[in-house]
């Protein structure tokens, strides 16, 4: 009684904490997508492969969204003509290399504010190194879903022809991937829309820019209510999980599992896969695991969660196709576990 | 997993039907989530759940989920009452969005734990938490560090918190020995301890319960420890001695006074 007690409190305590974080989250991704035109950013991203990677990947300062509203962003910015280092790096690096997700790390690792700084670090780093080695691939579209490649004219990456290349407009409604939003595979291997809000799909049928302000605002409002639904419900089966791991699995075990330098790193990767917990608020997550898992562990939990998860890898299948993803995951997952251990041998 | 295609300019009676109650119970969801954190701050419990620098971010989410639940609520009002709006609606069927959950799953279980959080009282973590996290007379490992060292406090002003970060910072026992301890927490009674020693502790809270730990000094007792049975509030007073306990040099509390107090109303310390 009193760990089911105990459990409880651990539950809603959590959710108390991590409520406003996403409220915030959600506010500021709706507020972006009606009122910032990402045509004109691409317009402005440096050609470079390399500095192209670290430009997208620090893109999350402008649209902070966490991985739950990244990948429809990345999506439009390829199908915009970003180059594929900017595509890359952001989807890698925007859920967590933004203000809210440091302001909400730094709230749960005050404490600790090397896990706060080297979080961002490691992820920048890893976005950037990924972003940077898919640039070597030119042309992007053997690696995309065929319907977003057909949207796309001609290769990345020669800048020769990307002049006379014919500006791509989202608001073309060739293919249903065209439109923004977020999409699933049905059965079939069709993309369908997974989350057509009223203003993502405002969005893709004319530039939203243009609409009234009382149209957008009310847009504004049902996309905060629809993403807050979502990930509130995300957020609750995590944290349900988060509370059932700390009081029922005895603390040996956990104890034998988190203080090994390599287990505790590969146990926390498996569980930021598993645990579709949005990048705003997991790090309350990792902190209910804070007495018991080494640091290193925790920045794995921390830089790999927001990159790839169960719920993630739905919306990535609707750009790239499943050898993409297997390359982008295995170098992010090498990636962060070689950076993590060297912090679990090396620092602390 | 199946979607249903749009209904085109749906009759009054259909558009009232299904998506009308999805609103309902989006609305209903955040308007209780909304109340549920305001009734937490009104009722003290906050207290228990979160580190007092975070509570306002928790009391401001509340009245901002009450003001979206207000205005989503007007919204479906207006569309309930005027005609015109009825061109709205036809772009209302959000409905039929893929996610990973059914249609209405997701606020049914944001719901469902919101009115669940109303009946449920949190209560602070005993002794019996404490024993399964560890009780630590330092703040090393993977802990946080001190904040603050504030040498200037004498020794009888020391809380608990403040005594183990005194000792975390210069560890030797014999330092402390003969300054006088006054100090407050809940009993645990660690099973590898003498009948004759009881471990007064605290609850150290940096962000909310996920991640308070136990901290706490052993007590050595002139009788029996079952006098003071665990998770009893009690305040101590006497002075330091050095003791070799379960095969470590620690420092003790050899107690002079001990007086039964009651558990405050914010359980933690920071």
């Amino acid at each position: 009684m009193t760990q089911l007690n105990n459990a409880l409190t651990l539950f809603f305590s959590l959710l108390v904490e991590a409520i406003p974080f996403l409220l915030i989250g959600v506010v500021f991704s709706s507020a972006l997508l009606l009122f910032v035109d990402e045509r004109k950013l691409v317009a402005v991203m440096p050609k470079n492969p390399l500095l192209g990677a670290l430009a997208g990947s620090l893109v999350g300062f402008l649209f902070p969204v966490c991985e739950c509203g990244n990948v429809p962003v990345a999506r439009r910015l390829i199908v915009q003509g970003a180059p594929a280092s900017v595509a890359i790096g952001f989807l890698l690096a925007a859920p967590t290399v933004n203000p809210i997700v440091f302001w909400a790390t730094w709230t749960a690792f005050r404490d600790q504010p090397e896990i706060v700084f080297l979080r961002i670090g490691f992820s920048l780093l890893i976005a950037t190194i990924v972003g940077w080695v898919f640039s070597a691939q030119a042309d992007l579209r053997p690696l995309l879903q065929p319907t977003v490649a057909q949207s796309m004219s001609a290769p990345q990456g020669s800048p020769g022809r990307r002049s006379r290349r014919k500006p791509v407009q989202s608001t073309e409604p060739a293919s249903e991937l065209l439109q923004s939003g977020t999409f699933l595979l049905n059965s079939s291997g069709q993309p369908m829309r997974m989350e057509a809000v009223g203003a993502q799909a405002a969005f893709a049928a004319s530039s939203i820019t243009t609409k009234p302000l009382g149209d957008r605002l009310q847009m504004m409002l049902d996309n905060i209510v629809q993403e807050l639904r979502e990930l509130g419900g995300v957020l609750i089966l995590g944290s349900a999980i988060a509370a059932t791991v700390q009081v029922a699995i005895p603390r040996e075990v956990i104890l034998s599992l988190g203080q090994g330098p390599i287990t505790s790193i590969l146990a926390m990767m498996l569980l930021a896969w598993i645990v579709s917990i949005c990048s705003t608020v997991d790090s309350f997550f990792a902190l209910s695991f804070a007495s018991t898992f080494t640091s290193g562990s925790l920045l794995a939990f921390l830089v790999f969660g927001p990159m790839v998860d169960v719920k993630n890898i739905g919306l990535l299948l609707s750009v790239f196709r499943t050898r993409a993803i297997v390359y982008l995951f295995a170098l992010a997952a090498q990636l962060t576990f070689l950076l993590t251990l060297i912090v679990n041998l090396y620092v602390s | 997993m199946t979607v249903r295609p749009k209904p085109i300019a749906p009759p009054r009676s259909r558009w009232l039907g299904r998506s009308f109650w999805m609103l309902v119970l989006d609305i209903l969801a955040i308007a209780t989530w909304g109340v549920l954190l305001l009734k937490y701050w009104l009722t003290g419990k906050i207290n228990v759940l979160l580190h007092p620098d975070y509570m306002w971010l928790a009391n401001v989410a509340g009245f901002v989920l009450l003001a979206l639940s207000l205005l989503k609520a007007v919204q479906l009002l207006q569309i309930v009452t005027r005609r015109s709006a009825r061109t709205y609606v036809r772009s209302l069927p959000t409905m039929q969005h893929f996610s990973l959950f059914p249609p209405g799953w997701s606020s049914a279980l944001l719901l469902a734990v919101a009115v669940f959080g109303l009946q449920f009282t949190p209560q602070p973590f005993a002794s019996e938490v404490a024993l399964n996290r560890g009780v630590t007379d330092t703040l090393a490992m993977t802990r946080s560090q001190p904040q603050s060292f504030r040498s200037t406090t004498s020794p009888e002003e020391r809380s608990l918190i403040d005594w183990i970060r005194t000792v975390d910072v210069y560890p030797e026992p014999d330092v402390y020995t003969g300054q006088q301890a006054n100090v407050e927490g809940f009993v645990i009674h660690p099973p590898e301890l003498p009948d004759n020693y009881l471990v007064i502790s605290r609850f150290v809270i940096t962000c909310c319960a996920a991640d308070t730990y136990p901290v706490g000094l052993p007590v050595k007792l002139e009788g029996s420890r079952s006098t003071y049975p665990p998770d009893t509030w009690l305040r101590v007073k006497g002075s330091m001695i050095t003791e070799t306990l379960d095969g470590q040099r620690q420092l003790t509390i050899q107690a002079s006074q001990l007086e039964e107090i009651e558990e405050p109303e914010n359980p933690y310390e920071y």
